[in-house]
């Protein structure tokens, strides 16, 4: 059963076209992931989903209802965490809880039972009554998934949500996000230009210049738009370069590129003396990314 | 309403977590206050007995018209300046996404609107009224003149100029969409309206065509309201012991010289009419402020 549908959207400023023609769907329960550079129309898309934006064309879908014609309905559905932080930072993070949990009804008894159970999911319990200010910013983006959850929605909006956090912090967001999905089954919507982080995703749009490119499950895309690569250890350059395909150099390996798995084998049984320490491994979703849209992303 | 509530209290907490912000709204009328004594309490004294044309008044009389226009003009003033420093928390969501963020909840745009209209009326109230209440025992040391009423229409007085304010304060700060750009107009405002509203300067004192053109402006019945209540009890002690002609003669000079009497174009602008001007042109701006925010909506 899809929760979001988006057919046609098109949202244009002037003579700029900030999203041109998409159309998709997303699965109730499913992890989605919205992959594309700065500027490809990615939060445009989830405003205009929100609600916070008109739109140029097209209809929006949320649980089968239009976001035009049940705004508030909707946005009960949904849970949002923008880039930037929305928290405020001179009060404490229960205070942050409780003031966004009452914009959704969320009072009194009902808003400490919410609290006691977000508190536990998200290690928040030493860290109620301290300024967001005085958080780290792994601590801070536990603290925002919090509040966006405060109203139990269905939908879970995640809009870079790594963006600017240390490879430690980002694992621990991570962590978070899919604790929620195993416990919650909520399903959640990733916007990210952080090619890896897709990689996990139930199912992949790659969004360009306003228009939908790809939309695939992640070993789909590997498939369609990147072959396989042998990484090869210890041999020497020139005997690569003798093999006539297209190689890169990864450190002190060459990373050599063959259309499949069954290409790897055959180039492997056909030159074992060069291949004697080797690994074989599907492209990455930086590779199809390149592929699809031309331009380098962001692992 | 509970949602509104919420709002309120957020924005109301959020301004006064920020302590540089509370504390300078608390400092502004005080350094108002202490400017006022340091630098031009002898000049109004000059003034006080100048007006009073002659007419021996004792020292305890001079202090007590001249606190009463000190903190007449600083309650007048701060009204405005306060309502835009609070008015800050509307801007500093617009500029850090709390706004857009507000946006994706299912509370309507018209309820955040009143929230932040709410919670600067409510702060800017709280500040003033702790300058009113140091600016009595201001004038309770200087020499107290002043009846029940003349604290309770005070007390409206400021009220209303406070809900002016707010209005005013919420229809400029709508346009703004950068931490700059408010300090900037707060700097504005705080250099400019004590004249504009003449606070800082008697309007009889000023050239006709000013004097004419400051009468346009709704701020200025507010501060002759507030000079009327906290000046007239001093001024009509002036009176005391002199002719009944004598002594009305001499208190209308010195209420028409102190701004508690206002005149449009020569004719005298009754104290009603001055609340009336005052509220019509509160309503007329939060018309706009509600017009501007529908506008945003669509």
């Amino acid at each position: 059963m899809n929760i979001i549908e988006i057919e046609h959207l098109k949202k244009y400023y002037g003579e700029v076209k900030a999203v041109d023609d998409v159309s998709f769907s997303v699965e109730k329960g499913e992890f989605f992931a919205f992959l594309g550079v700065n500027g490809a129309g990615k939060s445009t898309t989830i405003s205009v989903l929100c609600g916070q934006q008109s739109r140029t064309g097209g209809s929006v879908k949320v649980a089968g209802k239009d976001v035009d014609e049940a705004p508030a309905e909707i946005r009960r559905k949904i849970g949002v965490v923008f880039q930037n932080s929305a928290l405020d930072k001179s009060l404490s993070v229960r205070d942050n809880l409780k003031y966004r949990a009452a914009l959704y009804g969320v009072t009194g008894r009902e808003f400490e039972e919410k609290l006691r159970e977000l508190t536990a999911q998200f290690g928040l319990k030493d860290l109620l009554k301290r300024p967001v200010g005085k958080l780290s910013g792994g601590q801070r983006r536990r603290a925002d998934i919090a509040r966006a959850l405060v109203h139990s929605p269905e939908i879970l909006i995640l809009d870079e949500p790594t963006t600017g956090l240390d490879p430690q912090t980002r694992k621990s967001v991570w962590e978070t996000v899919n604790a929620i999905r195993r416990v919650r089954g909520v399903t959640v919507f990733l916007t990210t230009h952080y090619m890896e982080e897709a990689a996990d995703a139930d199912r992949v749009v790659i969004l360009d210049g306003g228009k939908i490119l790809a939309n695939a499950t992640p070993l789909e895309l590997k498939n369609n738009y990147t072959g396989d690569f042998i990484t090869l250890y210890g041999a020497k350059e020139e005997d690569v370069r003798a093999l006539g395909l297209s190689y890169e150099k990864v450190g002190e390996a060459l990373r050599i590129a063959v259309a499949d798995t069954a290409a790897a084998t055959e180039l492997i049984v056909k030159y074992p003396r060069l291949f004697t320490d080797y690994e074989i491994t599907k492209g990455k979703m930086d590779d199809v990314f390149l592929a699809v849209t031309g331009k380098r992303g962001t692992e | 309403m509970k949602t509104l509530s919420y709002l309120i209290a957020r924005n109301c907490k959020v301004y006064f977590r920020d302590k540089g912000v509370f504390f300078t709204s608390l400092l502004a009328p005080l350094i108002l206050l202490f400017l006022f004594v340091a630098f031009l309490g002898n000049v109004y004294r000059d003034s006080i007995r100048s007006v009073a044309e002659g007419i021996p008044l004792s020292d305890a009389l001079v202090e007590s018209i001249a606190a009463g226009w000190l903190i007449s003009s600083l309650l007048a003033v701060c009204t405005v300046t306060i309502a835009f420093t609070a008015n800050i928390i509307m801007v500093q969501d617009r500029v850090n996404g709390q706004a857009a963020d507000l946006f994706v909840t299912p509370v309507p745009r018209s309820l955040v609107a009143l929230g932040y209209f709410i919670s600067t009326f409510l702060v800017t109230s709280i500040v003033c009224f702790v300058a009113l209440g140091a600016g009595f025992i201001y004038i309770g040391v200087a020499g107290w003149n002043l009846s029940a009423a003349d604290i309770l229409l005070t007390v409206a007085d400021t009220l209303l100029l406070t809900l002016f304010g707010t209005a005013l304060s919420s229809v400029v700060c709508h346009f703004l969409r950068s931490q700059g750009a408010v300090t900037g107009v707060q700097a504005t405002v705080s250099a400019a309206y004590g004249f504009l509203c003449g606070a800082y300067i008697p309007i009889g004192n000023l050239a006709t065509g000013l004097k004419n053109a400051i009468m346009f402006l709704p701020g200025t019945y507010g501060t002759g309201l507030v000079h009327a209540h906290l000046m007239g009890g001093a001024i009509s002690a002036v009176g005391e012991g002199l002719p009944p002609e004598a002594a009305a003669q001499i208190v209308k000079g010195m209420k028409d010289g102190f701004d508690c009497n206002l005149y449009f174009f020569g004719g005298a602008v009754p104290p009603w009419t001055c609340y009336l001007v005052l509220a019509a042109a509160t309503l007329l701006l939060i018309g706009v402020y509600v017009a501007l925010c529908a506008r945003r909506r669509r």
